[in-house]
């Protein structure tokens, strides 16, 4: 274990670095010229000219040499300083928590909504195979071949506009969060209920499993014993996966819902080659990522022991 | 792998031979616009938004586009670069996570730190980049998309491969002396396998839907080429007055998804 | 660490709820539409600011674009219009209840010159306090339209305590009916009503703004209720706001317009004949009702009528003849080729035209125009890009063909627009590789004609120059479909983009 975690913090320290140096690079290897693209974000689409595209060169020292500007970067980083956005002036630490802030509340709840959904799902259709799988199968293709959007814009048809229950779009209150919520739920559960289902099959054809059957235990006892576990690993794997997945590809619900989180903001970020909110951005998301990883692993090895024994 | 393709297994199955069957209705009715040659591009701005008819097989769009035509193309070009996607993503994946999983220790980690440096670096960043880096191209970003959902395959593979290499049959194998490539086919790719082919069925519709995610952010827009995703945000505005618009790039979709899942098949 | 404990808090604020009466459905107007602003200074983000009524210039516009008094009554100019004198209006207080006097006015005017804006195109010497109320700006040559970019929202006054000391916007404190309450960029405004207002105080107590950043989101927002005006609406969604007994659906036109910027230096381009043709070949009819939604909206001109100095009566109707369109060309030498493609000197008529995604509608008028030309026999590549790319390819001399939507108002006085635009070296949103010594000379002098009548005969001889030369070919103009929700009531719809005149607004 203490093995593992000295692992993740020497990862953690790569992907900092790993990432922030891609970024950069990518970013700076992008066609067009940066003054002119953050002065069209910074001043409207109609406003842009080459004086303000010479104003923004001048007041942000954009002929600065590649390498000087990321070691100072790096430096500010030390220091926990994110810089400030090239388009607004506003440290980027502030809109990171905001843009990223909302998109993690969204998909939090929208995973925890999902996995609410999708095992009873999968287990149902494991058990009553004949007449619920066919269902669940044909759910699952249906809502997983639909753009989330769609799926969006029925509920914002059905519960907005025709039952006027919630708001259609926007940030503010506990029901704004309950339409992006659902749609995020059920987009993500068409898929993670078909892993369930299939792990569940496997597991409960295992030879350990029929055997503990035929030791003795009720089905349910064999369950909650032998099976749980087992099915879960899989699908933990798979879930943690979703979650960063999750977070990058709302694009299409915040746009629709007005929900002012991380996959909108990087489009426009990176549009407007807003360098400093994009390395955060992917900071971010990195360091998220290897903490997701690590706990993620410490779950799979409390499930399944003996790959700790294997280490 | 080649074993679910087996001529004995594939007729036996009846939905597998159903999801066949569906994928080459859908490869015909992209030959056959092919060879109808209709140009998908060609506009008539007074007969916008018609509905099916004889001139126009499934309508017209906002254009006065034929849609039969446009959905044609739209099959091929979609078709091909998620499927490109989906075997270069699956591939990668599942042979670093079979290698990670089952050789553990220092290869594991060290495969582990270099891979989660790649993957830490967020797939919306990179699919941006890329598009951003090669403008109009559709290959550029199918395959950014490629680059990102390996993620998937290498994460399912390693872990299962993990539990599994513990276990006793492949011990057993072991053992008595079989060759690593052997235990992969006999023993890790049955049981990788169904989930690896359900993530790829789902993983093609992805790609085309994550298509369709950046077109509503206005990446990628490259008129007049029909791409399926593409298709999607085009008709997206046109769902109060010409439902049966959206519904049909919609419907192609749900059919591919269908088709591939058929084929993927899953054990009873 | 400090990252996650920031935005744990971050979390938490997002739904807290605020001190006082908290602003409600009750006692707010909502606006949606699809800006989106980058922080509260006036020189980038301004335009929303004075739309919800925040901050305020000097001079205002009507819906004619005749200037009115604002914070300043009047304007004097010597008589070589290097020199105005401009008189303030008395007893207005600041949101933060200090006094507007010439000292801050002048002080917000520096600022604004010191910074990326209006201004620093008008040839200004010194701006000066002279007492207690009025304010002296030196100019270095004369400028007829001076107000007029007095009137511009990066130009507004704000109270000293707003700026830092170097000159930064840390907060809006302005003198507008309303004043801010909670700003969260780049997507929420909220402002309150302020009762210490000079003019007439307004009735509704709070007002929200929310970008809707798709147009169908927009529609259900409107549909639902949820919002009382929503703003750029887009075609297909009008007939069902029609329909909805709680919606009222107003058209306006707007003194924006769809144009073709083209490189007049490039060899397919580089005579009028050519430029001709391809304007002839455009089916502006097609394009306004199909693609844009607004039958009549199709134009040969760069101002719509309501400037009716510039507007031409010989060019109100656009024709539209492919057949004659071919002819032209083939006079200048292109013959058509086997797939149906023009061709000079083994050189397929091909161009590659850039627009930007901000508005969807540029890039459907960018596919329809691409399938005509077609017609034509030119091939036309469409890359959607981003708005600076414009400018950018301007000024490097890469760019061919550009869609771009002019907002010809954005100065109430389309005079300083178009010698901006298209002055001797062109204009980075206007010609470029064109210059026509007569027009060059009209513009010169329109600058400093006083009298009606000689001022409008220039004025039409210049538009004619440019309607036949066709340095940018016009192809639509714009026309905005706004819903407003029927417990509104006094709503007026501002189409220079200044103002949403909420003041004006009651349940």
């Amino acid at each position: 274990m203490g093995q593992l975690i000295y692992n993740r913090i020497l990862q953690l320290l790569a992907v900092v670095f790993g990432v922030g140096a891609l970024t950069f690079v990518l970013m700076r290897s992008l066609p067009g010229d940066m003054a002119f693209r953050i002065a069209s974000s910074r001043y409207g689409q109609d406003n842009v000219s080459a004086e303000a595209a010479e104003y923004i060169r001048q007041e942000l020292n954009l002929n600065q040499s590649g390498i000087s500007s990321f070691f100072s970067w790096l430096i500010d980083l030390a220091q926990f300083n994110l810089g400030n956005s090239l388009v607004s002036g506003q440290p980027v630490s502030d809109i990171v928590s905001h843009q990223l802030g909302h998109s993690v509340m969204l998909a939090v709840a929208g995973l925890a909504l999902s996995v609410l959904i999708a095992f009873p799902l999968g287990l149902a259709s494991v058990k009553w195979q004949k007449w619920f799988e066919p269902v669940a199968v044909v759910f699952s293709i249906a809502v997983r071949a639909l753009p989330v959007f769609v799926i969006g814009l029925i509920f914002i048809l059905m519960f907005a506009l025709y039952w006027q229950w919630l708001p259609v779009a926007g940030f503010d209150t506990p029901q704004h969060l309950i339409l992006p919520t659902l749609t995020l739920a059920i987009a993500l559960a068409a898929t993670s209920n078909r892993i369930v289902a299939s792990s569940t099959r496997q597991v409960l054809r295992a030879p350990f499993y029929q055997f503990s059957m035929m030791k003795g235990l009720s089905p349910l006892r064999t369950f909650q014993r032998h099976g749980v576990r087992n099915i879960l690993l899989p699908v933990v794997a798979f879930i943690g996966i979703q979650f960063i997945t999750v977070i990058e590809g709302i694009v299409m619900i915040e746009s629709l819902f007005s929900w002012p989180g991380v996959g909108h903001g990087l489009a426009h970020a990176i549009f407007a080659r807003d360098i400093p909110v994009i390395q955060g951005t992917a900071l971010c998301l990195g360091v998220m990522f290897v903490m997701l990883n690590t706990v993620v692993d410490l779950l799979c090895y409390w499930i399944d022991p003996r790959i700790k024994e294997e280490q | 792998m080649l074993a679910a393709f087996d001529n004995k297994k594939l007729y036996s199955n009846r939905s597998r031979l159903f999801g066949v069957l569906l994928l080459c209705v859908l490869i015909s009715m992209s030959m056959i616009g092919w060879a109808m040659n209709v140009d998908p591009a060609e506009q008539n701005l007074s007969a916008v938004l018609m509905p099916p008819g004889a001139e126009y097989w499934l309508g017209s769009d906002h254009y006065g586009r034929n849609m039969f035509a446009r959905l044609s193309e739209a099959l091929r070009l979609s078709l091909s670069l998620a499927i490109i996607c989906v075997l270069s993503a699956s591939t990668i994946g599942c042979i670093l996570g079979v290698i990670a999983g089952w050789y553990g220790r220092w290869l594991d980690n060290g495969l582990n730190i270099i891979v989660n440096i790649l993957l830490a670096m967020p797939g919306l960043v990179f699919v941006l980049l890329f598009a951003a880096l090669v403008p109009g191209s559709f290959t550029a970003i199918y395959i950014a998309i490629a680059l990102v959902q390996w993620v998937e395959y290498f994460r399912v593979s390693r872990s299962l491969t993990q539990s599994l290499a513990n276990s006793p049959e492949i011990q057993n194998a072991l053992l008595l002396g079989f060759g690593r490539v052997y235990i992969f086919r006999h023993h890790l790719w049955p049981t990788l396998r169904s989930p690896v082919l359900t993530m790829a069925a789902f993983g093609a519709a992805n790609a085309v839907l994550y298509m369709a995610s950046l077109g509503f952010v206005y990446v990628g827009i490259q008129p007049p080429t029909s791409e399926l995703g593409q298709m999607i945000v085009e008709l997206f505005p046109y769902y109060g007055d010409a439902p049966w618009l959206l519904l049909q790039p919609l419907t192609m979709l749900a059919l591919i998804v269908l088709a591939f899942h058929l084929i993927a098949g899953d054990k009873r | 660490m400090r990252i996650f404990t920031t935005a744990l808090l971050a979390l938490m604020f997002v739904f807290q709820a605020n001190a006082n009466t908290p602003p409600s459905k009750s006692n707010t107007v909502t606006i949606s539409a699809a800006f989106e602003f980058a922080n509260v200074d006036p020189s980038s983000s301004g335009y929303i600011f004075t739309r919800m009524q925040v901050i305020e210039t000097l001079f205002d516009v009507d819906n004619l674009g005749n200037l009115l008094p604002g914070l300043a009554l009047e304007a004097t100019p010597n008589s070589e219009l290097t020199e105005w004198t401009i008189t303030l209006r008395d007893g207005v207080r600041f949101h933060d209840d200090s006094l507007m006097n010439a000292d801050t006015v002048v002080n917000s005017l520096n600022i604004a010159l010191g910074k990326y804006g209006s201004l620093g195109k008008v040839p200004v010497k010194n701006i000066v306090a002279q007492g207690e109320n009025k304010v002296v700006i030196e100019l270095s040559e004369a400028y007829k339209s001076l107000p007029a970019v007095l009137a511009n929202y990066s130009n507004v006054i704000l109270s000293r305590a707003s700026y830092a000391e170097d000159g930064k916007v840390v907060n809006l404190i302005g003198t507008g009916p309303y004043t801010l309450f909670e700003v969260t960029p780049p997507h929420k405004i909220t402002v309150k009503k302020f009762d210490g207002y000079w003019g007439k105080k307004a009735s509704i107590e709070y007002a929200t703004y929310l970008t809707g950043h798709r147009g169908e989101s927009r529609v259900l927002q409107a549909i639902s209720g949820q919002a009382d005006i929503a703003l750029q609406l887009p075609p297909a969604s009008i007939m069902r706001l029609k329909m909805n007994p709680q919606t009222d659906v107003q058209s306006y036109s707007l003194p924006r317009t769809l144009v073709l910027k083209l490189n007049n230096a490039h060899p397919y381009l580089n005579s009028v004949k050519a430029r001709q043709a391809l304007s002839l070949a455009i089916d502006r009819k097609g394009i306004a009702s199909a693609v844009l939604g607004t039958p009549d909206s199709g134009t040969a001109q760069l101002l719509p009528r309501s400037m009716s100095d510039w507007y031409l009566e010989s060019f109100a109707h656009p024709e539209s003849d492919i057949h004659k369109a071919k002819a032209m060309l083939k006079e200048l030498g292109w013959t058509e080729n086997s797939q149906g493609l023009l061709q000079r000197d083994d050189k397929v008529f091909e161009l590659s035209l850039i627009t930007y995604a901000d508005r969807p509608e540029l890039t459907n008028v960018a596919t329809a125009l691409q399938a005509q030309w077609k017609k034509l026999g030119v091939k036309l590549n469409v890359s959607i890009t981003s708005s600076s790319s414009i400018p950018a390819g301007h000024q490097d001399g890469s760019l061919e063909v550009a869609l771009i939507a002019r907002n010809y108002g954005v100065i109430a006085d389309p005079l300083v627009v178009l010698s901006n635009d298209f002055s001797a070296e062109g204009g980075d949103w206007g010609a470029m590789n064109w210059s026509n010594a007569e027009f060059n000379q009209l513009i010169k002098q329109l600058n400093y004609t006083l009298d009606a009548d000689k001022y409008r005969e220039k004025a039409q001889r210049a538009a004619t120059i440019l309607a036949t030369e066709l340095p940018v070919i016009p192809v639509s103009a714009y026309t905005e479909e706004v819903s407003v929700n029927k417990r509104l009531k006094g709503f007026h719809f501002d189409p220079f983009g200044r103002d949403f005149y909420l003041s004006d607004l009651e349940f």
